[in-house]
Formats: C-alpha cells, sequence, structure tokens
C-alpha cells in the first residue's frame, strides 16, 4: 500500500511537469494546428539555458529559473515569426516537419555547446523528507508548487484576459475568430508565449527531478503528446488532468511492467485514445 | 444612400469563378435578403464582400471607400459584422464570453452593450454562463448574432440565420431582425427561407449561377411572376 | 584484390547510398503513394536488419540465433517480419489524420527500439549482433565490398522497377485516385482502408529488405544503430530533397543527401580537435537548416511530381 502511495507521489511530480508540456502543445495544435515535435527540445533548451546562469555563472536557481523562461519564450517566439510563420499557407504536414527538423537543431545546438554527457543544477545531496511513511524529494515540493503556481497564473490568464479569452476562442474555432475580428497573429505570438515558457518550466523541473542530457526533452515528447490527446486537443484544462493521468500511470505501471518500459505506458495510452476516443476524455476539438 | 454597394463581382475560391457579375447593393437602416436556389452563389456573395472569397473582378465598397478582398478583422474594425451559417458560435466558451469576443476590436466598456443583447434577446439572459455548445440551435443562433452585433457595426451580415430552426425560434429572429434594423443597424441576409425574407425585406436580390438576376423591394418581387414561379416555389411559409 | 583509397571510399558511398535509396523508395510508398507520414521508420529498419541477423548468424551467442541460414533466406524474413508488422501497426493507423499517425509511427518505433534493447534474449540487448556474414567474405580484400555494391545495385534496381511497374498499374491508378478524392473513390466502392494498408505493408517490406541489407553491409548491429536521427529524419530529408512522391526524386534525393552528410564529415574533420567531439552534433545541425531551407522555398523537391497531392492532411 505504501508503496502504492510513493509510486502516485512520483507519478504526480513526473505528472505535473507533463502536464506543462502538454499544455503548450495542445494550445498549439490547437491554434496552430499542427503537431509541434520541437516541443520537448524547447523543455531541453529552457533546461539547459538555466543550467547555463546556474551552472556557469554561478546565479542561483531562482534567479536562473526566471531567466531561462524568458530566454526559451523570446526563442520560440523567434522561430514562429522568422520560420513557422512562412510557412502557415502551406500544406499542414510542412509545418510538423519543419518543427520535426526544429527540434533538432535545437538538441544539436544544446550538444554542442554544453556537450553529450549527463549534468547536473548543482551537486548538492538534498535528503528527502519522510513524511507519513512517504519519501518526498524537497525538489519534489518546489516542483509541485510550481507546477500548482503556473497553472493558477495560466488559469487567471485565459479565464480573464482579453488575449487569454481569444486564444481560447481561437483554439476552438480558428476560422470564427478570425470573422469576429480578433486579431489571428497576436494571438499566436501569445501562444508561444505559454507554450515556450511552460516548456522551459517543465524542461527545468525535469532537470531538476532527474538531470539534463540532450535527449532528455525528445524523450518526454511522447507522454506529452499522449497528455495532450487525451485531454482533448486545444483544451488546456484537459492537458493538465490528461499530464497527471499519464504520469501516475507511467509510474503505476512499474507494478506490474518492468521499469524499462515506463515509455511504453504513454504510448499505449495514445493508441488507445486514438482507437476509442480520438477527440479526447474531455470532448476536446 | 447607399451602405454596402457591390458591382460586377467574380470571386471565388481557387478553382473556377462561383460568382460572375454578382451584385448588391444595401442603403443603411435597411434589411436586405439575397435569395436563389442552391447553388447560386449566395454565401459565396456573402463571404466575398467579408473578404472569405477571392474577389477576381469588381469592386466593393462601404461608405464610399472600396473594401475589396479586405481582411476580416479590418472589416470589423470599419464597421461589419458577418455571421456564418455555421460554427457560429465558440462552443467551449459561455454566453458572455462569447459576446465578449465580438466586442474584441473594441477597447472600451462593453458591459452597457452586453447588457443590450441579453434585452434584444432575453432567452439568453440567464444562460451567460453557460458553454454556448451546450445550449439549442435557436439559442445558439442568437448568441451568434449577438456576437456580431457587440462590435456596433453598421451593417451585419447574417448567412442563412434560420438554418434548421424550428418555426417558433424562426419568427423569433425575424422579429429580432427588423428590430435591429429598426435601432438603426442595416442587415443583409442570405434565406433559403424565401418568401418569409423577402416579405420582411425591404430589398431583394435574386441571385442565379453567380449572377445578380432580379434587383427590386421585397414587396416587388413576391409580386414578380416569373420570380414567383421560378425561385419561390409552390411550398414555403 | 585491392582498390586504392579513393575508389574504395567511392564504393563504400555508392553502396551506403543506394541502401538509403532503398530506404526512400520504401517510405516513399508510404507517403507518396498513400500520404501516409510514417515517422517510424527505423522500426522498420531495426526489425529487418535483427531479423536477417539472428537467422543468418552462426550458433555462440547468448541470444535467440545460430540458425546460419543464407543471406537471401535472411533477407525475405526481414522482408515478411516487417510486413507483419506493418499490418499490426497498420490496423491502428491506416485511417488517422497526419498528426496522429506521425504521433503514433513514433510511439511504436519506441516500444519496438525498447524490446530490442531491453530483451536480450532475442536480441543481445545492447551488446548487438556481431559477425554476420558478408556474401563471398572469403574473397578477401576489397572483392566482398564491389559484390556487395552490386548486390545493393541489384536490389534497388529491382525495386525501383517493381514499382515503377506498380504506378502504371491498375493498381497504382486506384491508389492516385484515393489520393486526389478520397471521399469520391470511397464512395465509388472503393476499400479505402484496405488500399492504405496495402501500401503501408509494401512498404515496410521494402524497408525491411534495406534493414536486412544494412545489416550484413556493416556486419554488426546494435540498439544504437537505429537512432531516429540517422535513419527515419536522414530518409525523410532524402525524400522530401529529391521530391515527394515520385521515385526516381526518392532515389535522387537519397545519393544528394547522402553526398552533403559525407561532404559535411569531411569539413568537419577539418575543424581544430577541440571542435572534433562535437562535429557530429554539428553535421545534424546543418542537415537540420538545410531542411528548412528546403522547406521555405522548394518544398516539392529536386524532381517534383506532375501533379502534387491534394491530400487532406491534418489541421483539417
Amino acid at each position: 500500500m505504501i508503496e502504492i502511495a510513493q509510486l502516485l507521489v512520483f507519478g504526480v511530480v513526473l505528472g505535473g511537469i507533463i502536464a506543462l508540456g502538454a499544455v503548450g502543445v495542445s494550445l498549439l495544435f490547437g491554434i496552430l494546428r499542427f503537431a509541434h515535435f520541437a516541443h520537448g527540445d524547447m523543455m531541453t533548451l529552457g533546461a539547459y539555458i538555466a543550467f547555463f546562469f546556474a551552472a556557469t555563472l554561478g546565479l542561483p536557481l531562482y534567479f536562473a529559473f526566471p531567466i531561462a523562461i524568458v530566454a526559451t519564450i523570446a526563442i520560440a517566439v523567434a522561430i514562429d515569426q522568422v520560420l513557422y510563420r512562412r510557412l502557415r499557407r502551406t500544406a499542414p504536414v510542412i509545418l510538423l516537419f519543419s518543427s520535426f527538423g526544429m527540434a533538432l537543431i535545437l538538441r544539436s545546438v544544446v550538444e554542442m555547446i554544453f556537450g553529450p554527457d549527463t549534468v547536473v543544477y548543482d551537486n548538492a545531496i538534498r535528503l528527502p523528507w519522510t513524511v507519513a511513511g512517504l519519501r518526498i524529494k524537497p525538489d519534489h515540493v518546489v516542483i509541485l508548487a510550481g507546477t500548482a503556481l503556473l497553472v493558477a497564473a495560466l488559469h487567471l490568464f485565459l479565464r480573464h484576459t482579453r488575449t487569454g479569452k481569444a486564444m481560447r476562442a481561437m483554439a476552438d474555432d480558428p476560422d470564427l475568430a478570425r470573422v469576429s475580428g480578433i486579431n489571428t497573429e497576436r494571438v499566436i505570438v501569445w501562444t508561444w508565449v505559454i507554450g515556450g515558457g511552460l516548456a522551459a518550466a517543465a524542461g527545468m523541473f525535469l532537470a531538476l527531478d532527474t538531470r539534463l542530457v540532450p535527449l532528455m526533452g525528445w524523450h518526454i515528447l511522447l507522454p506529452v503528446f499522449a497528455a495532450a490527446i487525451l485531454g482533448g486537443i486545444g483544451n488546456p484544462y484537459g492537458a493538465i488532468l490528461g499530464g497527471l493521468a499519464i504520469g501516475i500511470a507511467t509510474e503505476l505501471s512499474t507494478l506490474i511492467l518492468p521499469p524499462v518500459y515506463k515509455p511504453a505506458v504513454a504510448f499505449l495510452v495514445i493508441v488507445a485514445m486514438l482507437i476509442w476516443r480520438p477527440t479526447g476524455l474531455f470532448a476536446g476539438r | 444612400m447607399s451602405l454596402l454597394r457591390a458591382t460586377g463581382i467574380h470571386a471565388g475560391y481557387g478553382g473556377a469563378d462561383i460568382l460572375r457579375g454578382a451584385e448588391l447593393e444595401v442603403a443603411a437602416n435597411e434589411i436586405a435578403v439575397i435569395v436563389g436556389p442552391n447553388g447560386a452563389g449566395k454565401s459565396t456573395l456573402m463571404k466575398a464582400v467579408f473578404g472569405l472569397a477571392a474577389v477576381h473582378e469588381g469592386s466593393i465598397t462601404f461608405d464610399g471607400s472600396a473594401i475589396t478582398n479586405h481582411a476580416p478583422d479590418r472589416l470589423v474594425r470599419g464597421g461589419l459584422s458577418y455571421v456564418p451559417q455555421e460554427r457560429n458560435v465558440f462552443a467551449s466558451l459561455t454566453v458572455s464570453e462569447n459576446l465578449d469576443m465580438g466586442a474584441f476590436t473594441r477597447r472600451d466598456d462593453t458591459t452597457a452593450d452586453r447588457e443590450r443583447i441579453f434585452s434584444i434577446f432575453p432567452d439568453l439572459a440567464d444562460k451567460r454562463r453557460q458553454p454556448a455548445g451546450q445550449l439549442s440551435g435557436g439559442q445558439r443562433q442568437m448568441v451568434a448574432i449577438g456576437r456580431a452585433l457587440m462590435v456596433r457595426p453598421r451593417l451585419l451580415m447574417l448567412d442563412e440565420p434560420t438554418a434548421g430552426l424550428s418555426p417558433k425560434f424562426v419568427d423569433q429572429i425575424f422579429e429580432r431582425i427588423a428590430a435591429i434594423r429598426d435601432e438603426g443597424v442595416a442587415v443583409l441576409m442570405v434565406e433559403q427561407n424565401a418568401r418569409r425574407a423577402l416579405h420582411a425585406a425591404d430589398r431583394g436580390f435574386v441571385l442565379v449561377n453567380g449572377q445578380t438576376r432580379f434587383a427590386d423591394t421585397g414587396d416587388a418581387l413576391l409580386r414578380n411572376r416569373e420570380v414567383a414561379e421560378a425561385f419561390l416555389g409552390g411550398a414555403g411559409p | 584484390m585491392e582498390l586504392p583509397g579513393l575508389l574504395s571510399f567511392l564504393v563504400f558511398f555508392v553502396t551506403f547510398a543506394g541502401l538509403y535509396g532503398v530506404f526512400a523508395l520504401g517510405l516513399n510508398v508510404q507517403w507518396g503513394i498513400s500520404g501516409q507520414f510514417n515517422l517510424g521508420v527505423h522500426a522498420f529498419w531495426a526489425v529487418g536488419a535483427y531479423t536477417s541477423a539472428i537467422l543468418t548468424t552462426e550458433p555462440g551467442g547468448a541470444h535467440l540465433g545460430g540458425f546460419g541460414l543464407p543471406m537471401i533466406a535472411g533477407l525475405a524474413a526481414a522482408m515478411i517480419l516487417c510486413a507483419l508488422l506493418a499490418v499490426l501497426v497498420g490496423l491502428i493507423t491506416v485511417n488517422l489524420r497526419t498528426d496522429y499517425l506521425a504521433i503514433a509511427t513514433i510511439g511504436i518505433a519506441e516500444v519496438v527500439r525498447l524490446v530490442l534493447k531491453n530483451e536480450a534474449w532475442l536480441t543481445n540487448g545492447v551488446r548487438g549482433i556481431p559477425g554476420i556474414p558478408r556474401p563471398f567474405a572469403e574473397l578477401g580484400g576489397d572483392a566482398p565490398a564491389l559484390v556487395f555494391l552490386a548486390i545493393v545495385a541489384l536490389a534497388l534496381g529491382l525495386v525501383y522497377a517493381a514499382l515503377e511497374i506498380l504506378r502504371r498499374s491498375p493498381w497504382g491508378r486506384v491508389q492516385r485516385a484515393l489520393r486526389e478524392d478520397e471521399a469520391a473513390a470511397g464512395a465509388a466502392g472503393k476499400n479505402v482502408t484496405g488500399f492504405r494498408l496495402q501500401s503501408f505493408v509494401l512498404g515496410a517490406a521494402i524497408m525491411g529488405l534495406g534493414g536486412g541489407l544494412y545489416a550484413h553491409f556493416f556486419a554488426f548491429i546494435s540498439p544504437e544503430a537505429f537512432d531516429p536521427l540517422i535513419t527515419t529524419f536522414v530518409v525523410w530529408v532524402m525524400l522530401i530533397a529529391g521530391g515527394s512522391g515520385n521515385n526516381l526524386g526518392a532515389v535522387v534525393g537519397a545519393f544528394v543527401i547522402w553526398g552533403i552528410w559525407s561532404g559535411s564529415g569531411f569539413l568537419t574533420e577539418l575543424l581544430p580537435i577541440e571542435f572534433q567531439t562535437r562535429a557530429g552534433s554539428l553535421r545534424i545541425l546543418l542537415i537540420g537548416i538545410l531542411l528548412q531551407i528546403i522547406l521555405l522555398t522548394r518544398p516539392e523537391g529536386l524532381i517534383p511530381e506532375e501533379t502534387a497531392p491534394r491530400r487532406k492532411s491534418g489541421g483539417g
């Protein structure tokens, strides 16, 4: 029983990380109508930018994190304006493939600058706390608190700001949004701001929970897509729940599967959703 | 004094032009309807005005200035508003939020306008927090029209506003449209319900094969033998 | 016999390019003929390679194998197994829209890689399978390389010819009609799912052939060799650069991109020694940027198709 509870703790932490990535993917999928294959590597980018400021420049992590978020946002918007914007009028497949290529570009830049080996933010050993028989690392608390904060901020943005509502409207129906006079290009830039920012946060939390390695984002891309599909494309709230579900399912799967097959769980969820309910559990688009 | 004027329009969606010399004219404070057989290009004409279909020849002016092939958000800011036939509400947004989206281009306080919409469509007043996707067809149509009114347009364009609605709602919609006209907003409608529409209209245009075949007041068209036989059929309300 | 260094390299280059050509042709069957965006090429590549390896290696490993069958049997089995895998995969993916299909195929490929890496009883895990026989290895010198070049050329030629024949056949015409207007073809009574599945399976079988040849070419395989970067991604770039949707474009793209890749290898060798370790990433970066340039300026590739498909891709 305790083992299950422990796995649940791990699952919620992992789920939070996946959720942050999935929200971005879901919004991008819903508004820009393509699967952003570079999202995982955008998470990697955010994590490594933070690493640069923290480990290389010696800034404390709570400075490095916001800087990395801003930097990743800037890069995400730049990529869109320079590249994806020109490809918007072409077939969606081209955008998909361009993002696949972008994933490789981001990853190779990271590897060129930081090398292929594993690194960590700092080498301090932080002993886990024991709470009610469960082991909880201090990092876990940071991740959960950070995720909750970001989700709350996102909620406020989507529900109570003009741009946030316009974003939901565009995710719901891009054509109607245009017809209503919504400035679609502005909303698209904001989508990259949200997507890029949350991806950076997710990457940093992932690095905090595990470590930094150039392929880290690519390896979590499949669970991120799974969560977005599970929650319904274009539905950011569904993506959050989907992320938690995938995270928990992945950790609980170790009760019956060898741990090396954890990544397969996300894939199984994808297959199940695509066969049974492609619009997502929460009736997204 | 015409508010909207389209002359010699050749337009389509890429491929052969659907409109081949269509025309229309809408004055301020009037209801104009476009009727005609299926495939005549009625929706296309409206889309051509709103920048959703490519106009290859001809000109469209609004209040004297050219608006041919202008982008939708520019037209909205210029005083035009458009309600598509299908998928005309944001299903996952609440009624209130749908109206907010209509007012997106406005920077001022829109609360008064929102309340006005709820007085035009009292059925919606107690549903403001409900997602629009959960409403009935008729109520959704009201939300769609309300959304378009939020920008205080001078011309409201409706594509088949009564399609698929129950008779009770059809009556209500026509009533509301008349009220909207009386408040000073010109209305341009495409309607399948030709007889009913021409009855309510100040002016009508009969579109056939991409061209405007008849243009006259609503009553005159109803009395026109040729129009009645060929395009209004014997049946219809 | 021994060949001078340059000639020896050329033989290697042309052989490997030809091998990639086989993969590109296989992918073109899936993408060019029926518009299926398969991002899991490396799964079929690996399955083909491992099948042939397991069947043709001598006994002695701690894993399944030791059947010592001739290469031709290995290749045939590789194609059949890939076809079977494609049937299983296709049943899930065949009617998905493009984005979802891409995601699903990546997922499947991931699972395949996990299995290959972890089921050591089958594949010897990360240690890989050594000693895969090369035909005529006993001839010594560079002769086996020339023989293998001939084998790859033969395989490429046969696949190309077969696909060209198929293209002009009634089957090919139905596929083209399906691509132009799926709804109409479906209404006309054509079994859309069946045709798409056939094209998916055929493409996979060709990839299996390529995988098997790959195994015999390098005589050693391990899960690392099937990294999606140097497999799926590169083959896709080849297809897009050469002209997706036509067979000649696929082969031309393979040679051109392989040429650029090899060329970049030479250039990075000229770099100062500190940068050598990062050379691999630099080359990937260059290919990635090249891809974006192609997509921006000439997405139809070097050899465009006569009529571009109006396929209903994802995002609709």
